[in-house]
């Protein structure tokens, strides 16, 4: 097909500047003297001898212990979410069972609970554990959301792989639990590895609970950080800023690293499901 | 019709499972099955007995039973009629504006051309933002006297002095949704983008012989094609917006006036700012029903769809 190609490339360039200006403007700001950032026209180019901000947000904040703390919780809701929902995700695929149906029914359900809704029991049940106040406590909540997403997307993964492989296994003596970990999880660990990057950003960019949940400020994640500047005058603009681009540019690059396989992993497992 | 020649053997070895015992099934679920009923079911189980309690977050512990009264005090309250209409409007807008903006970006990034892969990666930098850090640079740019749509809006003459965005009671809530929607569009493009990797190129080729125009092809071909991927996105997206907190919270706290004042907004203030526990899970409530009832209708209209789909 032919394509008026000019008009194509300048939508395409709109399109892009659409998505990609907001985190061009945030390091912009980032990179702008104080004294500037309320001229009446604004600077649309960053001061690139404002590079200090950078420093200055790791030295005046508590950037450096947000990110960690973020961290764990995105790699701790990852694993978690991982080990519980291959075998779960499995049986929906390949297994006879009675409530299959309520399982993939509970499973959806999740999707239409707020999180603000459960925060109060949540508490509670924290209370009683003693969770209340630790990334564990953070975590266990955030994988009790990300576990019905990462199973529905698994068990799309295991409805594409062909059953004779897993026969030829069953005869060579291999018992369910070794065919689910040498056969299967083998074969999808594209997805299995888009199913973690969902996860991992669930868990890294969850505020809700984070913001509830923790009190002490050692344990508070970036997100909570960068929240506790929103209406804020204390602290200068530029570097709350570059905070913000501190936080998000680690995960956009990830992203864009492994987003084909995150694509395809939501589009076979979510999507066709 | 691939997808219905792979699927066939495959429906016929889960009739006939491979012998296993009764126990398999029984372990591989209910590590997962407990975890839920812990995290999930038991809180749920908790809010809604909340919901018909009289309950202070200063003392949690004091319970009084007050049956349907906080339902029965919503329903007639006309602040909460504002607050369903505020919720409405809000999921309204994020599914047509995301999915219109998502399929317009889809279709343009289709296709082959110079730099496509860039292309189609920078246009997901939204999604990949997290919410609160989108909240923040959006709040700064709707800022009254500084921010750039303040600037804009002068320069293109719509006002004289600075929009006050977030405060004006008009502003706030096409304010949120531009911000919800830029951050939404790009996942229903590449969901689309995918989609579209499945129409049939020689029905397209054959369509452009036979003279068809962009259109019509749109309307034969392509949107048969990407059809379920768009009912799935209007699902996925109406009951994200329906739990939307982050953004909402932190560019307005559901002000000014309540004009941003969404289900989950509300039930959270109630709690938290007016510490009222029952009141508030009542709302809760009230939220999770409206999106079990969405969701309901998603499946009775889709498979009605399909039946129609299937008689042609």
């Amino acid at each position: 097909m032919k394509h008026n190609s000019t008009a194509r490339t300048l939508a395409v360039l709109v399109l892009l500047g659409v998505a990609a200006f907001p985190l061009y403007w945030m390091l912009v700001t980032s990179l702008t003297p104080s004294e500037r950032l309320f001229d009446a026209t604004p600077n649309l180019l960053p001061t690139l001898s404002q590079i200090g901000t950078y420093a200055a947000a790791f030295t005046e904040t508590s950037l450096r212990q947000w990110l960690v703390n973020s961290l764990i919780v995105a790699v701790g809701t990852t694993v978690l979410s991982i080990l519980l929902s291959v075998l779960p995700a499995y049986a929906l695929s390949r297994l006879t069972f009675n409530g299959k149906l309520l399982l993939g029914f509970a499973l959806f359900m999740t999707q239409m609970l707020p999180e603000a809704m459960l925060v109060v029991p949540l508490y509670d049940i924290f209370t009683k554990l003693s969770l209340l106040n630790t990334l564990l406590g953070l975590i266990l909540a955030n994988t009790a959301f990300t576990v019905p997403v990462v199973t529905w997307i698994l068990k799309g993964a295991i409805d594409g792989v062909p059953s004779e492989i897993e026969e030829a296994a069953r005869v060579d003596g291999c018992s369910r639990l070794g065919i689910v970990l040498a056969v299967v999880v083998p074969l999808i660990a594209p997805t299995l590895a888009a199913a973690a990057v969902i996860a991992f950003f669930h868990g890294w960019n969850e505020y809700v609970f984070a913001q509830t949940f923790i009190s002490d400020d050692a344990l508070r994640t970036a997100s909570v950080g960068l929240a506790s500047f929103v209406g804020e005058l204390s602290t200068p603009v530029h570097t709350v800023m570059a905070v913000g681009f501190i936080y998000t540019l680690p995960a956009v690059v990830f992203y864009l690293f492994v987003q084909r396989y995150v694509v395809a992993g939501m589009t076979t497992g979510g999507v066709k499901g | 019709m691939m997808s219905r020649t792979v699927s066939q053997p495959r429906a016929a070895a889960r009739r006939a499972p491979i012998d296993h015992g009764r126990w398999v099934p029984a372990l591989f679920v209910a590590p997962v099955a407990l975890y839920l009923l812990v995290f999930q079911g038991y809180p749920l189980v908790q809010e809604f007995l909340l919901s018909v309690t009289s309950t202070s977050l200063l003392s949690p512990g004091q319970q009084t039973y007050v049956g349907l009264d906080n339902y029965r005090e919503l329903v007639f309250d006309p602040e909460f009629h504002q607050v369903l209409r505020v919720t409405a409007v809000y999921t309204l807008v994020c599914v047509v504006a995301s999915i219109g903006l998502g399929l317009l970006a889809a279709l343009l990034l289709d296709g082959t051309f110079r730099g496509r892969g860039i292309a189609r990666a920078l246009v997901t930098i939204p999604w990949a933002a997290p919410p609160v850090a989108a909240a923040l640079i959006f709040v700064w740019m709707f800022n009254a006297q500084y921010g750039l749509f303040s600037h804009l809006a002068q320069f293109l003459g719509f006002a004289d002095g600075g929009v006050n965005w977030l405060d004006e009671p008009s502003y706030a809530l096409p304010a949120i949704l531009i911000t919800t929607v830029w951050q939404i569009f790009p996942f229903s493009s590449v969901v689309i983008l995918a989609a579209l990797q499945g129409v049939p190129s020689e029905l397209r080729e054959a369509a452009v012989i036979d003279g068809a125009d962009r259109l019509s092809i749109f309307r034969a071909v392509t949107w048969p094609t990407i059809r379920p991927s768009v009912a799935l996105l209007t699902l996925l997206i109406t009951v994200w917006s329906l739990r939307r907190f982050d953004v909402i919270w932190l560019m307005t706290q559901g002000g000014p006036l309540g004009e941003t004042n969404t289900l989950v907004i509300d039930l959270y203030r109630r709690a938290f700012v007016y510490l009222d526990l029952g009141r508030a899970a009542a709302v809760g409530i009230i939220g999770l029903v409206v999106a079990i009832l969405v969701t309901l209708v998603y499946f009775w209209l889709s498979t009605r769809a399909e039946k129609a789909a299937g008689k042609r």
